[in-house]
């Protein structure tokens, strides 16, 4: 083959969960290549988190197809990893941290183990918290603790759903930098899903945008920005604010009509 | 729930039946154990029917009946009163507290030799037994459904000047209900076989002394016969305190999950 | 000073009622010598007897073998099986009928036919034990395996855990607190169902020893038997929540933090 194969091919999908009610996901369709960060909008409800569980094999879409470099997964791809968007209640309350973290590693020694482990551990600044239980732990380690778990496989694709809400601004800022970092270095493909139009664009190499339910795939924006990208100086930058100006638009647009039929919501 | 669903469960609940009984023939055609001592599930289902029909089985049950009821009964009143007073006077509870935790862990039962001794065999022996046993539970719920109150609605009470027998009955009894009830279930579950076991060991009329004699007699399709029915029995009662509990305390956070 | 006093205080009344009760009795057993009133000294001597020499084997450790086999198939089958019906949910309509009429048998009914079908062995025994028990520890680990996190599963199979994996890593550990709660009811079923079983048909063990006192009407000694049972009944319970203490540290303060009134 000439063209490296898409790392993700999301074709068609769509998702009914009874069929008296809209359906969540109609005809979506979008594609990843290897090594790009795409980072997935649209309003509260709208399916994202179906999507990831249709993208991760935990559900099989209705129609449609996904392709995970070209091939059709029953059940996750050995290379994919995922960080759930309700952290708390995936981390496993009876292991340590350190546990939590190698509970994915399988067929390893025990020094490969620690070592692997302990890289992970670094990468997210948990190294001091390895031996507390997770619900000892601020919400935003125990976020580094599913993030830590989720790359310590070294995985290809890695998803991430809003892995940043429900942590205070600070730490979600550092938290960004920090998957930023990480999808860097270890050359990762990430797809992340967030309700968060700065972040999208600050990190993402594309912004795709969902509309209401029943939820299809409004618009793609490829975000050339510069690398590395500086919190301030980025954000300050005309280009971005352009971006950000066209995807929030399209984002309001979608909310508004999902408002449509509920006038006292307001958006 | 839908009615198909609904209707698929219980087919699939008769074919668990249907292998349950398939098991037992099975392992009585299989010869690990004497098949005269296990005789066909149809032999033993038409002997439910004509022993219940014959009378004895149920005039068996009626009469385990008479001293579960009352038992239970009493059981529940002593209960109750002194869950509730050690849940509301701490310093009784201190006090009993080494005395309770010494009773408790004596299994109910062997307290019949002694219950023998001191009150022979007779109806007060069994009611004695059944009401040792199954106070219990009663006792433990009821003390853990009134400390469990809502601290707020206490308050609340004492803000609308309520008294203290009003709010006894008003804000604390309701709010142990729940409670009380699944403690009363299991005591009705302990009621019935501590009255089969004093049956069994002393001879007193009832479905324990039913289901031993005719074993004696070698009559083993009428010992199935009555074992099964006591099940069927021990099911209908738990059947029983579900429903009234469910018509009862409609609150109940039991109830409110279906 | 004050903090002292306000614990003893208590002390004094908790030893001043078993001394009331005790003093009682004796002072009973004295004016009023009956066969159901023996002296405390001989209960206690009694008591002593039954934990050394010729009776600690022939009442105690039979009764202990026959509990602690019974116990342990209770627990192994009750969780194993519990673990399995309760995350195959599909399972569930097959079986649940039968599981609900077999729960409601006493245990005690079943003694007779297991007589019949075993004589008067310790493997009648054992099973009539197994019997009572093993249901409280089943319906207990159904309980707990339905109600594992969802979201904890799909972790697992992100990580690709085949099913039997997923039952040991993921669905046991989060069902131990449950499973334990329904081993505690089994521990008292159990105990229950071995005096039981031992009163009925037996020529040793605990229950056996109280019924033939009863029977030469030495009652020092059934109420020492009593007062053994007891004791063991205790002993084991205090075991099992110290195991359980350390097995399930972390479930002590997770519960603590995620829902501080339990549940
Ligand atoms: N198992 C399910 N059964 C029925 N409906 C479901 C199920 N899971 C999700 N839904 C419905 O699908 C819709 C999309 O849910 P989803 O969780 O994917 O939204 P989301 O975009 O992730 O929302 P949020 O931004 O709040 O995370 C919701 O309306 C939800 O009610
Ligand atoms: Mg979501």
């Amino acid at each position: 083959m000439e063209t490296a194969q898409p790392i993700l091919q999301v074709d068609h999908v769509s998702k009914v969960f009874a069929p008296q009610l809209t359906p969540v996901l109609k005809g979506l369709t979008f594609k990843q290549e290897p090594g790009q960060f795409v980072a997935v909008v649209g309003p509260s409800g709208c399916g994202k988190t179906t999507l990831l569980r249709c993208i991760a094999a935990l559900a099989q879409p209705d129609e449609g197809a996904v392709l995970h470099r070209g091939q059709q997964f029953d059940d996750p791809p050995p290379w994919l990893s995922i960080v759930f968007q309700d952290y708390t209640r995936s981390l496993f309350p009876w292991l340590s941290v350190r546990k939590n973290v190698a509970f994915g590693l399988r067929d390893l020694t025990k020094n490969d183990r620690d070592e692997r482990v302990q890289a992970a551990l670094c990468a997210v600044n948990l190294e001091h918290a390895a031996d507390l239980y997770p619900w000892q732990l601020s919400g935003g380690m125990q976020q580094r603790c599913a993030l830590a778990r989720a790359i310590v496989v070294q995985p290809k694709l890695l998803l991430l759903d809003e892995p940043f809400a429900s942590v205070d601004a600070q730490t979600r800022i550092d938290l960004q930098d920090m998957v930023m970092d990480i999808c860097q270095t270890m050359s990762l493909s990430t797809l992340l899903v967030t309700h968060d139009i700065d972040e999208a664009v600050f990190m993402a190499d594309k912004v795709v945008v969902l509309s209401a339910r029943p939820t299809h795939v409004v618009e793609e924006i490829a975000i050339d920005l510069p690398r590395p990208r500086d919190q301030l100086a980025t954000k300050e930058t005309p280009e971005f604010l352009h971006l950000r100006h066209r995807v929030y638009t399209l984002v309001r647009q979608q909310a508004q009509k999902a408002a449509g039929g509920n006038v006292t919501e307001k958006v | 729930m839908k009615l198909a669903p609904r209707l698929a469960n219980a087919m699939k609940g008769a074919v668990g039946v249907a292998l349950a009984v398939a098991c037992w023939e099975i392992v009585r055609a299989g010869g690990i154990v004497d098949p005269r001592d296990l005789p066909s599930f149809a032999s033993i289902v038409r002997s439910v029917a004509i022993d219940l029909a014959g009378g004895e089985l149920a005039i068996a049950f009626l009469t385990t009946f008479s001293s579960w009821a009352p038992g239970l009964l009493i059981a529940t009143v002593g209960g109750v009163i002194v869950g509730a007073a050690l849940a509301m006077l701490p310093r009784l509870e201190l006090a009993t507290r080494p005395l309770i935790e010494f009773l408790r862990p004596i299994p109910s039962v062997a307290l019949i030799p002694v219950a023998l001794l001191i009150l022979g065999i007779g109806l007060p022996m069994q009611l004695f037994m059944v009401v040792f046993a199954s106070i219990w539970p009663v006792l433990f719920s009821t003390k853990a459904g009134v400390e469990g109150v809502d601290p707020r609605f206490l308050e609340t009470g004492r803000v609308l000047h309520l008294s203290k027998t009003a709010r006894l009955l008003r804000i604390i009894l309701p709010n142990a209900l729940p409670s009380i009830a699944t403690g009363l279930r299991t005591a009705a579950a302990i009621a019935l076989a501590v009255a089969i076991t004093v049956e069994m060991l002393t001879g007193r009329a009832g479905i324990g002394f039913y289901i031993e004699n005719v074993r004696l007699n070698g009559l083993i399709t009428e010992m199935w016969a009555a074992i099964l029915m006591t099940g069927v029995l021990g099911y209908l009662i738990n059947m029983l305190f579900m429903a009234v509990e469910r018509m009862a305390l409609p609150w109940s956070l039991e109830n409110r999950d279906r | 000073m004050t903090v002292r006093r306000a614990h003893s205080i208590p002390l004094l009344w908790q030893i001043g009622i078993i001394a009331g009760l005790l003093a009682i009795w004796q002072w009973a057993a004295l004016i009023h010598p009956a066969p159901y009133l023996p002296r405390v000294e001989n209960i206690v001597a009694g008591y002593v007897r039954l934990w050394h020499g010729a009776l600690l084997w022939s009442a105690i450790v039979p009764s202990m073998y026959r509990l602690g086999v019974a116990f342990l198939i209770a627990v192994l089958l009750g969780s194993t099986f519990g673990i399995t019906l309760g995350s195959l949910r599909g399972l569930d309509p097959w079986v649940r009928p039968v599981l609900e009429y077999l729960r409601f048998i006493p245990a005690v009914a079943i003694l007779p036919a297991s007589l019949l079908l075993f004589g008067a062995t310790d493997k009648m025994r054992i099973f009539v034990i197994a019997f009572g028990s093993t249901f409280p520890v089943l319906l207990a680990a159904i309980d707990g395996a339905r109600r594992v996190e969802p979201m904890l599963i799909d972790v697992a199979r992100v990580i690709r855990l085949t099913i039997a994996q997923r039952l040991v890593r993921v669905v046991l550990p989060a069902a131990l607190p449950s499973i334990f709660a329904g081993i505690r009811i089994a521990l008292s079923i159990a105990l229950v169902m071995m005096v039981i079983s031992e009163l009925i048909a037996a020529d040793d063990g605990l229950g056996f020893y109280i019924l033939r006192n009863q029977r030469l009407f030495l009652t020092e000694n059934v109420y020492a038997g009593v007062l053994a049972i007891g004791t063991i009944g205790l002993a084991l319970t205090l075991a099992l929540l110290t195991f359980e203490k350390r097995v399930l540290a972390w479930h002590h303060g997770w519960r603590g933090l995620v829902d501080p009134k339990g549940v």
